[in-house]
């Protein structure tokens, strides 16, 4: 298992190298530079020249991404133009947030989705399934930035039982329950769309698996409905959902750009996109990287649950 | 094995009154619901045009949000005063075109992207999905921004991005299939028949590809259009005035608390065309997966559903015998009514007996084993009529908590292709120890001992090892011999082999049977054997009963039957057990009644 | 599992009972602020946003009176102007000290000019200062004693005064620069009323009372900035009681605030011009009749009055009326005239070319650039100039704009916020500002005689002087109409009623000395 793990790691690396080459590129292909978005209305040609020149960004772009190669393999991941500080102190920060909010809607949708597939399988067109598939295409079906600010109308402003944004209150917050009552909202938006995928995909594989000959076989042998279920089936069935818990770490991530603009959550994802807008490349790659790795990590960790699950796949 | 059966029901269907793909899609009623919406939107945004509706672009200030239901706006006018019903319809328009587009655009470049890659294989393809991996791992709207910056605002640059972003799901799904094509049978011979890789691809991969991608784009075309909402929504779609969905709540979104309606309604739309591409999307999926074709995907009940119209008197042989079957009817329901399996058929097994079932794929004898403690998977199967006693007591008149007492502990099944009827996830120890423990009061670690005697019991060599095996890591003939062990486990009074030796090799098949018959002498156990192998009968049977479309034609002792055959199917049947020596007068006897069994078969 | 799913449901729920509604602390104002400040060194920044903080933490050698845009002393008690306009020398206020508790005096001045001027100052690798051009007039400071310092200029410049009370001018703590370096933006040390506390990224500024504030200590304990994106969330917040101020309310929303008693509204029109250029070089604007025919069209007062709901007013030329003693006051806006606009546009033979119209998405000072955009795209249709409307985020808008609309547009928007009448003209009317000379004339309008009032007026010295040249200068700008003059905005902001003394400044910045709550 030491081994599997060590070389999907050792394959990540080409990926994220590869991926923050694109990264550069595409900075590098966007109109506008950092000099120009620090200067604003004042970027003149020559103002843009003298920035760009104090910013090490006049060195020809090969150069450029090799310094910044180098640097990273340092552990420095340069310094950001539009904050004025370390690129690494601002993703640090930011990412924690960010995994505080995907891991929580992660869980929430691993959790719930589960439950709701297999309820929904186990009692295959009982109310309790034409409920829960009616939910589930609801929040497949509805914009999340959408439903963000529908849950901001409704709980934040007419209830005012949840807090509208941000992660801690100003005053008096900085404790457990703060952040809960801050992360709820967000948190539950996020994971509505996920959720919907996972509930809907455990519901196939449950379904799917109660038909093969094995759980005949289960059943032959006098085992209580509930073993089938929980045990045979389900067991079987988390070989197929658990790459695609893994994947949804991937839209999660994605869908927290929104999220995290909408509640104003201090994430890594809104912070990427006011980089990219104030061309900020350096903040842009570290991030992506950041992102990136941890969406690889997820997946090598859905991997590996997989073949602990299936001994078949360990081979 | 109940598959036979359903396949050659399914395969009637095929051949009559097998309904449409249209109809299908139609019985399903979400699918239909979520069809009619859609084709309601999609013909009132193509009528757009010559519905009397303002123009969308027409801006007034003075009017500028105007309640829902203002005289002359419907809907309400946005923060320009344009009229929102116009626009509404309007954008409606765009945002599905470019939704549409963009699927087909993902679906053209990642299919062809997952075709080349799952063909060739090797470096090409291992270089291409590391690419889509990178694509996977760049956060998806992140990755959109960046494309639409480099490319500049406008739809048709969304477009691309959101068709660039979505590319991986086609390419992953349809390099699987692809990779598991190229290696196939008919890959292969078309290879060698010299034809070019491009045709091989486009006439014989590409037609089996086809309804992965259609599945594919049916559950991505509702997320692109939310997708491409979301760019617009941040401003980077539509170019203003034109309107689209996402930019209409865009731009409401700034007054989400002053005039909600503005983002609501199209907001609404969104989630209307959405969720009706997802509900006949679902539909169609339904129709076109493999999986799915034979009927809707439904879980199989923990008993077989029982209809029985009346029940048969227990006689008093049958009170007396191990196991009886009286006047037994199961069937298939299906869309045009039940197709029955199983037509009133009786039997009787004695306490240490060995009855053989015997007849062909189809003819219902698995379904007829199966009946008895009501495993037929349901739905669709249906008891509809007889009765099964096991030791003088109505099976079907019990609950369903004593029925599932009854199995594994006084009556055991031997299923065929134990790589199948094996749990893969669980080591054949554990899967023992769980039959144990089912209907014994017994701890974990005795219920591991006792499987660990089982596996001993049926000669299988170092037997404490070979427990900690998953059913993959064993030989057929082994599997086989778990699949015994386990139907041992409590001592059974009654164990019905369904075809056990079928999928074994010769030399291993003789074992098997040696086995099941030392056992059953050292136990006692009655055996109904089913086979369609008349050779394996002669073997081990008392008695014998030949099962044909649903019936038994003949039944008697199994030197009787063998003897002197009265049934022509009996006689056919006979005849396929080649005999050692035998050479070409085997061939002679099959050549010999072929008009026999064409009329037999269809009849 | 089980355990784990209670223990989180029970944390949801007591998330849920605990009570809701924020409460800010009793003698601390905390304002919403509209980004995260890029850096609270007053040289390293560009944007209104992060001004509003650094006027509260440093002081200038001047700064504008309240309420207007004329300066007056602040850390300079006097000055004396040279007659040829070359020479500046300050006299400097004693007994101030920095918050890290070093004097401020002329050394400190001088070290802070130096670092943006010098490139050989030790610590000009601290910025980079993307506003030194501010200074670019300054050829030395010099320390005369310990309280005096002179500016030697290489051209007469008259913007000078009111430039050293811009956040460009604003002194730093040399001490406090030499300690940091480069992150002396995050642990700034001035002289203001008050005294930076702790920054957490992406969450707060919090500043505090300076109690030895030369112009006497404030009246609040601490003031708190919070960045808040998104305009509906800031309105969230503010409606929520979780924000006691909140600058740039979305005009929509205002009305809901204007009619709760709890909330009170504030507005003060400032030096901002939003208009549209158009490219004198190519296509049909070169034709002054359909430039006049574009101003006649665009129905300016709907669009301040309904798209911006009164937040703005119809502009006339390209100085705002802010400017109070360099504005024309006989200057009219064009009138809506549809038909006006008809008839000039046959008279000019005008082919019905489509127009392109570059439309920002967002950007400072630019209010609501789609929708105003797209009704005048509108307004343009309708008097028969067909116009294709591309949208750009607000920094690739700039890097089409900022190069010249020559080869790409007919029209663009822009808008601008300036501290001295000089800088908008001076940048971007001028034939020697043309965009390939270093300036902001992205339409290339030039006339001779713009050229001369405005160089003029640059090296003029007497106020008078000047204001009458800018006069002309509006005057003759607005009938060569090379922009389509639209709007000056006001910029508002909401305090909930407990907060007295709170007033904005037409500088757009944020003077928080006198502020209270109670």
């Amino acid at each position: 298992m030491a081994a599997y793990i060590a070389k999907r790691l050792i394959a990540a690396i080409p990926v994220l190298l590869g991926l923050s080459l694109i990264v550069f590129l595409i900075m590098a292909m966007i109109p506008g530079d950092p000099a120009t978005a620090i200067l604003g209305s004042y970027a003149t040609p020559e103002n843009v020249a003298r920035l760009n020149r104090s910013l090490g960004l006049d060195k020809p772009l090969p150069q450029q991404y090799v310094i910044w190669l180098g640097n990273l393999l340092q552990g420095d991941f340069g310094r950001s133009y539009a904050l004025n500080r370390p690129v690494l102190d601002e993703i640090l920060e930011r990412f924690s947030a960010t995994l505080i909010l995907a891991g929580t809607s992660l869980v929430l949708c691993s959790v719930f989705g589960l439950l709701a597939g297999i309820v929904s399988a186990v009692r295959q067109f009982g109310w309790v399934d034409r409920i829960v598939t009616f939910f589930v295409l609801i929040g497949i079906s509805i914009p999340s930035f959408f439903l963000g600010l529908l849950f901001i109308l409704f709980f934040a402003v007419q209830l005012r039982v949840l807090p509208a944004s941000g992660m801690y209150a100003i005053y008096g917050g900085g404790d457990l329950p703060d952040l809960l009552r801050h992360l709820v909202l967000p948190a539950t938006t996020l994971a509505v769309v996920a959720t919907g995928v996972v509930a809907r995909l455990t519901r196939t594989a449950m379904l799917e698996v109660l038909r093969q000959d094995y759980i005949r076989t289960a059943r032959a042998k006098g085992l209580s409905e509930r073993k089938v279920i929980y045990r045979h089936a389900l067991k079987a069935a988390m070989v197929s959902i658990v790459p695609v818990i893994g994947l949804q770490a991937g839209f999660v991530l994605g869908g927290a750009v929104y999220i995290e603009t909408v509640f104003q959550w201090p994430g890594i994802g809104a912070m990427l996109v006011k980089a990219i807008s104030t061309r900020d490349i350096l903040l842009v790659q570290g991030g992506v990287l950041f992102v990136a790795a941890a969406y690889v990590f997820v997946n090598l960790i859905a991997d590996v649950i997989q073949a602990m699950l299936d001994p078949r796949l360990k081979a | 094995m109940s598959t036979p059966v359903v396949q050659a029901a399914s395969e009637q269907e095929r051949g009559g009154r097998r309904p449409t793909a249209w109809r299908l899609l139609m019985n399903n009623r979400l699918a239909a619901a979520g069809f009619f919406v859609l084709a309601t939107i999609i013909v009132v945004a193509l009528l757009a045009p010559i519905l009397p509706l303002h123009d969308p672009n027409v801006t007034s200030p003075a009017d500028r949000l105007l309640p829902v239901f203002s005289e002359g706006h419907p809907l309400g006018t946005d923060h320009l005063g344009r009229d929102v019903l116009a626009r509404l319809v309007w954008g409606t328009r765009v945002s599905l075109v470019v939704g549409v587009s963009a699927a087909l655009l993902a679906a053209f470049t990642g299919s062809l992207i997952g075709l080349v890659a799952g063909y060739m294989g090797g470096r090409a393809d291992n270089l291409m999905m590391r690419g889509i991996d990178m694509l996977m791992a760049f956060p998806y709207i992140l990755l959109a921004l960046a494309i639409v910056a480099v490319l500049g605002p406008g739809l048709l640059n969304a477009l691309y991005a959101i068709a660039v972003v979505n590319i991986p799901f086609f390419a992953r799904n349809v390099r699987g299939i692809t990779l598991g094509l190229s290696h196939r049978e008919f890959v292969d011979a078309a290879r060698l028949s010299g034809k070019s890789h491009l045709s091989i691809v486009l006439t014989e991969i590409l037609p089996n590809v086809l309804p992965v991608i259609v599945i594919t784009m049916s559950t991505t075309v509702g997320w692109m259009i939310l997708e491409t909402a979301g760019l617009s929504f941040l401003g980077l779609g539509a170019q203003p005035p034109q309107a689209d969905l996402g930019s209409m709540l865009g731009q409401g979104r700034s007054l989400l608390f002053t005039a909600p309606m503005i983002s609501v309604i199209p907001g609404v739309m969104v989630f209307l065309i959405v969720m009706s591409i997802n509900l006949f999307g679902d539909g169609i999926r339904d129709v076109l997966d493999p999986r799915l074709r034979a009927g809707t995907l439904s879980r199989p009940m923990a008993v077989t559903r029982l209809d029985r119209k009346e029940v048969p008197e227990l006689d008093e042989t049958a009170r007396r015998s191990a196991l009886a079957v009286r006047e037994l009817e199961t069937g298939f329901e299906g869309v045009d009514g039940i197709e029955m399996a199983v037509k009133r058929v009786s039997f009787t097994l004695r306490t240490g007996e060995c009855l053989g079932l015997v007849g062909e794929s189809g003819s219902g004898k698995s379904v007829t084993a199966l009946s008895l403690l009501r495993l037929v998977a349901s739905p669709p199967g249906t008891i509809t009529g007889g009765a099964v006693a096991i030791g003088g007591r109505d099976v079907f008149a019990l609950p369903e908590a004593e029925i599932a007492s009854l199995r594994g502990g006084k009556m055991a099944y031997i299923f065929q292709d134990p790589l199948t009827t094996l749990h893969p996830l669980f080591t054949i120890g554990e899967q023992i120890a769980e039959a144990v423990r089912a209907h014994q009061p017994v701890s974990r670690r005795k219920a591991h001992e006792k499987a660990v005697e089982l596996l001993r019991s049926v000669r299988i060599p170092d037997p404490e090892q070979r427990a900690k095996s998953y059913p993959h890591q064993l030989s057929g003939g082994q599997r086989q011999r778990v699949g015994i062990a386990m139907a041992l486990a409590n001592d059974p009074d009654i164990i019905v082999a369904d075809e056990p030796t079928t999928a074994l090799d010769v030399t291993v098949q003789a074992e098997i049977l040696q086995l099941l018959q030392v056992l059953r002498r050292e136990r006692g156990l009655a055996l109904l054997f089913i086979t369609h192998d008349f050779g394996v009968v002669a073997e081990i049977c008392d008695r014998v009963a030949v099962m044909r479309h649903g019936e038994i034609v003949e039944e008697g002792e199994t030197r009787d039957v063998l003897g002197s055959p009265r049934h022509p199917y009996t006689r056919r049947l006979i005849a396929c057990v080649p005999r050692p020596g035998q050479g070409s007068a085997f061939l002679d006897a099959i050549r010999a009644m072929p008009a026999e069994t064409e009329g037999a078969g269809i009849a | 599992m089980k355990k784990l799913l209670a223990a989180a449901f029970s944390a949801a729920l007591l998330a849920f009972i605990s009570p809701a509604s924020a409460q800010t602390p009793p003698n601390a104002l905390i304002i919403g602020q509209i980004a995260e400040p890029q850096s609270l060194d007053p040289h390293a920044v560009t944007a209104v946003n992060d001004f509003r903080i650094l006027v509260n933490i440093y002081d200038g050698l001047t700064r504008y009176k309240d309420g207007t845009l004329e300066v007056e002393p602040s850390l300079a008690e006097s000055w004396e102007v040279s007659d040829d306009g070359l020479t500046y020398t300050f006299k400097l206020r004693s007994d101030v000290t920095f918050h890290d508790g070093t004097s401020f005096n002329a050394e400190a001045v001088k070290f802070n000019f130096d670092r943006i001027l010098d490139e050989d100052h030790p610590y000009h690798d601290t910025g980079p200062f993307p506003l030194a051009f501010f200074f670019s007039a300054v050829d030395e400071v010099s320390v005369i004693d310990d309280l005096t310092v002179e500016f030697r200029l290489s051209e007469p410049y008259a913007p000078f005064l009111s430039n050293l009370a811009y956040p460009t001018g604003l002194i730093a703590s040399p001490a406090a620069i030499e300690q940091h370096g480069k992150d002396f933006g995050r642990n700034p040390s001035g002289t203001g009323a008050y005294k930076f506390e702790e920054w957490e990224a992406n969450s707060r500024v919090v500043v505090t009372r300076n109690e030895d504030y030369w112009d006497g200590p404030p009246a609040l304990e601490a003031v708190i900035f919070r960045p808040i994106t998104d305009a509906n969330t800031r309105i969230a917040e503010m409606l929520s009681g979780g924000l006691d101020v909140m600058v740039e309310v979305p005009p929509d929303s205002l009305q809901q605030f204007r009619s709760d008693p709890s909330f009170e509204v504030h507005e003060q029109a400032g030096p901002h011009v939003w208009y549209v250029m158009l490219n004198l070089k190519e296509g049909p604007f070169t034709d002054l009749k359909v430039r006049q025919a574009a101003n006649y069209a665009v129905n300016k007062t709907a669009l301040v009055e309904n798209i911006l709901q009164g937040t703005a007013e119809v502009a006339a030329g390209p100085i705002p009326p802010a400017f109070a003693w360099a504005y024309n006051e006989e200057v009219e806006p064009y009138p809506y005239d549809p038909d006006q606009a008809r008839q000039l546009l046959e008279e000019a033979g005008y082919d019905g070319q489509e127009l392109t119209f570059y439309v920002a998405e967002g950007g400072s000072g630019m209010l609501d650039p789609i929708a105003m955009g797209t009704a005048i795209q509108a307004d343009l249709e309708a008097v028969g100039l067909p116009t294709r409307i591309e949208t750009y985020e607000w920094n690739t808008f700039l890097g089409q704009v900022n190069p010249g609309l020559e080869g790409k547009a007919d029209m663009a928007e822009m808008a601008w916020m300036t501290n001295d009448p000089d800088t908008l003209p001076f940048l971007t009317l001028r034939t020697e500002a043309f965009p390939d000379e270093g300036g902001f004339n992205s339409g290339y309008y030039s006339n001779e005689e713009v050229d001369k009032l405005l160089e003029e007026a640059r090296a003029a010295t007497s106020q008078e002087r000047r204001a009458e040249l800018y006069k002309q200068v509006q005057e003759i700008v607005h009938e060569d109409a090379p922009w389509i003059f639209v709007a000056n905005w006001k910029q508002n902001a909401i305090t909930r009623a407990e907060v007295s003394g709170f007033k904005l400044q037409p500088s757009f910045f944020l003077m928080l000395q006198d502020v209270a709550k109670q």
